[in-house]
């Protein structure tokens, strides 16, 4: 009984948060002609036409590696950068923590729309225009609030007797956290990668001001310029969400392993 | 002396990256917003709080705020609740466990310019699916009384997972052994979740409200395609209203001001948040 | 950390002189994306190359979306930026530009003879304080769309006043199941501030004359209250109108679920495709005026500005006049289906042969006015949009709403001082 009532839930959960995305996915299937016309739910005439369309005209595939490197580069280095700073303002007792994690926080306290502005003209200086480094220097920068908060607290949570443990063993505060922090807050670590990456591939604002052609230009951009001045290629778009949500999935699917795993090693060590 | 500088270096990347890329255009914005700024009219002055003064008496900056409050207040509470539910739902073994992870993750994986597109057709009043699926005709967009509801939904079911997710990875690193014994104890689930797992998640939930209210509070995206800040200005929150002052009016300065009070509610919002959960970090 | 940062500098930098040296001038052309398949324009731009060598057009496209470009050109246009030498504008910004000294003027491409060829409503938009700022590039306006099988079935012409209008809706909607009478651009948007003025103009009203402020006028209450009327009194228009765009709206009437239909004449396209519901049911004619008023469509359409800051702007000119010039313009009618911004192009016969449809937008065009051309546009519209949307759901009655309009609009006309 009760695990019909867990299985129920869980299946209304999965529809709850699935649903609309198998909408798009039944929408990208329909022709032109049937994609407002409710009936039928599902396509009469099953087509693939928006799939060969987005990646014939749009240069997809281009902008695909674009968002993936983009995005891969920005979740290593916001890790990198965010577990360095975590790991000290959980296990080293710097004064003024909390005057650095309300820095820190506050980079993400102002609304984009207006910090946009001024970005680009910093990047304009840089020279990073329609650049790969550019988007990377954003993303990387403003991401670090949230791996720096995500990470300090998973590092917060291991005991203090373990970082000790691993100093009086003769490991240097680096190595400590290389092979003792890391490890045992993988769940945190792979969580904040997940976030981190999704927010790099996701974010439409200045990937728009930053990038022009399809050099640098990111998914989301692309999506963009799919409506023409008046009429909006829904099938197209639904195919592309369809396509740009895939890789994300297999991401997570592949980090989730590495999560469960994260966990049982912490637990033979604890 | 020297020991304490070698501890600072973890920090010191993240602290240069930051500065270099964010002090720039966070002075930017405070200095522009004590000026008068109007590109189209060449008009640059310092004005001192003129563009707070007159912002105190803008009844658009009021209703603008008052509907960010109201989604940021609703948005936040339905995703922590929902998001806990759902990281507790998963948190057990069963089959298929990685895969139900993953597809919980999709509404948090979809473009942001795509979602709200997508929620804009659903909830079209003609050939919208939730119309059809509910047999009826409500006008979710176009009533100025349902519009923000419609946007605080299409939020939530946007966002809820990244609650989940960072919920789901706190709910990892608790022991199981303090259920246990806490229930060899005698304490039901509920004394459980209340004095074993609810303590040791606070971190987890901390960052997971503070991340999402300064989101909530920054909307944009999703009311920008969904209504544009309509009907009626129902929908339209401070980042829109900022947007539109920023970008359509060209007013540099009263646009920065705004931005600053956006600033302010967050920080003051983040403050009482950590004083409220205080004694958690350790 | 330096070095880092000089690192990431070098791969990064575009650089345009080399580049440049190697292939003669690039001008740089960015415009909104051009729906369906970009090759007829790439061959338009191909042709102005082989007309001068020595030149390298790229063509950089934006979102469609206005805002979108009306934010990436304010940026850069700020930022003083060189890296593009023609761009396509809204009708609505061409003031604003100008007076914020961000485009070069085109006098030179407009001489008097060649301006009577345009048609009135956007010479009147890209001029500003006696010059003109851009060339018109193609037009669009508000059109009638009806389905002549039902009117035809019931007796009926097209309407030529609002009140016939709603009488035959009324009536067929009356007598045939699952239609709406009248959709329309209702969402708060720019596209809502043309709808609206196609109602107070038609009514001998408007927002501004001779610089005044006269929105707030019983002819204007009249014609703002009529539109909320039909929603709520002759219930007409569905209420899903307040949140309804061009799109919502074209797949409505193109799912034969409407007898009327408000829109820009980018749709008709859209209705004679092979497996359209209301393929050879559709007819389009002029918008309706209310007794005593003249039809009045809002004025659509984007023009070619230089950038003030260009590095080529004699190339950058050569290359305005020849998009806009009326073998360019004919050739983007034939293909994409621009509507040509000159007059003389609606009496060629082999465009009238391959698209009698422009035929009747003759008419249309040469009525259509356009929105106030001020630099205070963008300022008035912000104002505009939410007052009329609270008008037509009801939060406000169409007297306190233009009230309040003429009370803002007041203050932003002041607000140079």
């Amino acid at each position: 009984m009760r695990k019909t009532l867990f299985y129920s839930v869980l299946l209304l959960v999965v529809g709850y948060c699935c649903g609309p995305y198998l909408w798009q996915l039944i929408t990208s299937l329909k022709p032109d002609g049937e994609l407002t016309a409710l009936p039928p739910v599902f396509p009469e005439r099953v087509t693939f036409s928006h799939y060969v369309s987005i990646f014939r005209e749009s240069r997809f595939f281009r902008i695909i590696l674009n968002s993936a490197a983009v995005a891969s580069v920005t979740t290593v280095l916001s890790i990198v950068i965010g577990s360095l700073a975590a790991f000290g303002l959980a296990k080293l007792n710097l004064r003024r923590k909390g005057v650095i994690l309300g820095f820190v926080l506050s980079v993400s306290m102002f609304p984009p729309i207006a910090t946009v502005c001024p970005l680009y003209l910093v990047i304009r200086a840089l020279g990073l225009r329609d650049t790969w480094w550019g988007l990377v220097l954003t993303y990387t920068t403003f991401s670090l609030p949230l791996s720096i908060w995500t990470l300090t607290g998973f590092f917060a949570r291991i005991p203090d007797e373990i970082y000790l443990a691993a100093r009086v063993d003769g490991c240097s505060p680096f190595q400590a956290l290389c092979r003792i922090m890391l490890p045992v807050a993988a769940p945190g670590v792979f969580t904040a990668a997940i976030l981190v990456f999704i927010f790099a591939w996701n974010e439409f604002l200045f990937a728009l001001t930053l990038t022009s052609t399809t050099a640098s230009r990111t998914v989301p951009v692309a999506i963009a310029l799919f409506p023409g001045l008046h009429e909006i290629p829904w099938g197209d778009i639904a195919a592309a969400s369809v396509v740009v949500t895939v890789p994300l999935l297999a991401l997570v699917f592949l980090f989730q392993r590495r999560i469960v795993e994260g966990l049982t090693a912490g637990a033979v060590k604890g | 002396m020297k020991r304490r500088d070698g501890r600072y270096i973890f920090v010191a990347p993240a602290i240069v990256l930051l500065s270099l890329v964010t002090i720039y255009p966070a002075i930017y914005v405070f200095i522009l917003s004590l000026r008068r700024k109007m590109l189209i009219f060449h008009i640059s002055r310092f004005t001192g709080l003129d563009n707070y003064i007159f912002l105190l008496k803008d009844d658009r900056f009021w209703n603008a705020l008052w509907n960010t409050v109201y989604f940021t207040a609703v948005s936040v509470s339905l995703e922590m609740l929902l998001g806990l539910g759902i990281a507790l739902l998963l948190n057990r073994p069963f089959a298929a466990k990685g895969m139900v992870r993953a597809a919980v993750l999709v509404p948090w994986a979809i473009p942001t310019v795509v979602s709200a597109r997508m929620w804009e057709w659903i909830f079209n009043s003609d050939f919208g699916i939730l119309n059809y699926l509910l047999g009826m005709k409500i006008n979710w967009l176009g009533n100025p009384s349902w519009a923000l509801h419609a946007a605080i939904f299409a939020d939530v079911w946007k966002t809820t997972p990244f609650v989940a997710i960072l919920l789901m990875a706190g709910l990892q690193v608790i022991p199981r052994e303090l259920g246990q014994a806490a229930r060899i104890d005698g304490a039901g689930a509920w004394g459980v979740f209340r004095h074993v797992t609810l303590p040791l998640l606070k971190p987890v939930i901390l960052v997971a409200l503070i991340f999402r209210t300064l989101d909530a509070f920054r909307v944009f995206d999703v009311v920008y395609v969904l209504t544009g800040g309509g009907p009626a200005n129902s929908t339209e929150t401070l980042s829109v209203y900022a947007y539109k002052v920023l970008f359509q009016t060209l007013q540099f300065g009263y646009g920065s001001a705004l931005s600053v009070v956006v600033f302010l509610c967050v920080g003051g919002i983040s403050i009482l948040y950590i004083k409220l959960l205080s004694g958690i970090r350790a | 950390m330096i070095i880092l940062l000089c690192l990431l500098i070098f791969p990064g930098c575009s650089d345009r002189e080399t580049s440049e040296k190697a292939h003669g001038t690039v001008l740089v052309f960015k415009h909104g994306k051009i729906a369906g398949d970009p090759g007829p324009l790439r061959r338009l731009l191909a042709r102005f190359e082989r007309e001068n060598p020595g030149i390298e057009v790229s063509d950089e496209t934006l979102p469609a979306s206005s805002d979108a470009q009306h934010q990436f050109y304010v940026i850069n246009l700020e930022a003083g930026s060189a890296d593009f030498d023609v761009m396509g504008l809204d009708v609505i910004w061409v003031p604003e530009f100008a007076r914020a000294g961000w485009l070069r003027e085109t006098d030179r491409l407009m001489p008097q003879k060649e301006r009577d060829d345009f048609f009135p409503g956007p010479v009147e938009a890209v001029t500003y304080r006696g010059k003109a700022w851009a060339v018109p590039w193609y037009i669009d306006a508000g059109v009638l769309y009806y389905r002549k099988d039902l009117l035809d079935r019931y007796g009926f012409k097209p309407p030529g006043t609002w009140q016939e209008l709603v009488f035959e809706s009324q009536y067929v909607t009356a007598m045939e199941k699952g239609l709406y009478g009248f959709v329309w651009q209702g969402k708060q948007y720019e596209g809502l501030v043309c709808n609206v003025l196609e109602f107070l103009r038609s009514n001998g009203g408007g927002v501004l004359s001779n610089g005044r402020v006269v929105i707030d006028s019983p002819a204007n209450r009249f014609a703002l209250g009529f539109m909320r009327d039909l929603i709520v009194k002759y219930r007409v228009t569905p209420p899903l109108v307040t949140t309804a765009d061009e799109e919502s709206t074209r797949h409505i009437f193109g799912n034969g679920r409407a007898l009327f239909m408000r829109n820009w004449p980018y749709a008709w396209n859209i209705f004679t495709v092979e497996n359209s519901q209301v393929r050879g049911r559709v007819g389009v004619a002029p918008l309706p005026a209310f007794p005593g008023g003249r039809s009045s469509p809002t004025l659509g359409g984007w023009q070619l500005g230089i950038n003030r800051c260009s590095r080529h702007p004699e190339a950058a000119e050569r290359f305005v006049r020849f998009m806009t010039s009326p073998s360019s313009q004919k050739y983007l009618a034939l293909t994409i289906g621009y509507k040509p911004t000159r007059k003389s192009l609606y009496r060629d016969h082999e465009l009238l042969a391959r698209q009698p449809f422009i035929a009747g937008l003759y008419g249309i065009l040469m009525n259509a006015r356009s929105r106030p051309v001020t630099p205070y546009y963008m300022m008035m519209t912000q104002v505009l949009q939410p007052e009329f949307s609270a008008a037509l759901t009801g939060v406000r009655k169409p007297a306190e709403a233009l009230g309040s309009v003429a009370r803002q609009t007041g203050h932003i006309m002041g607000i140079e001082q």
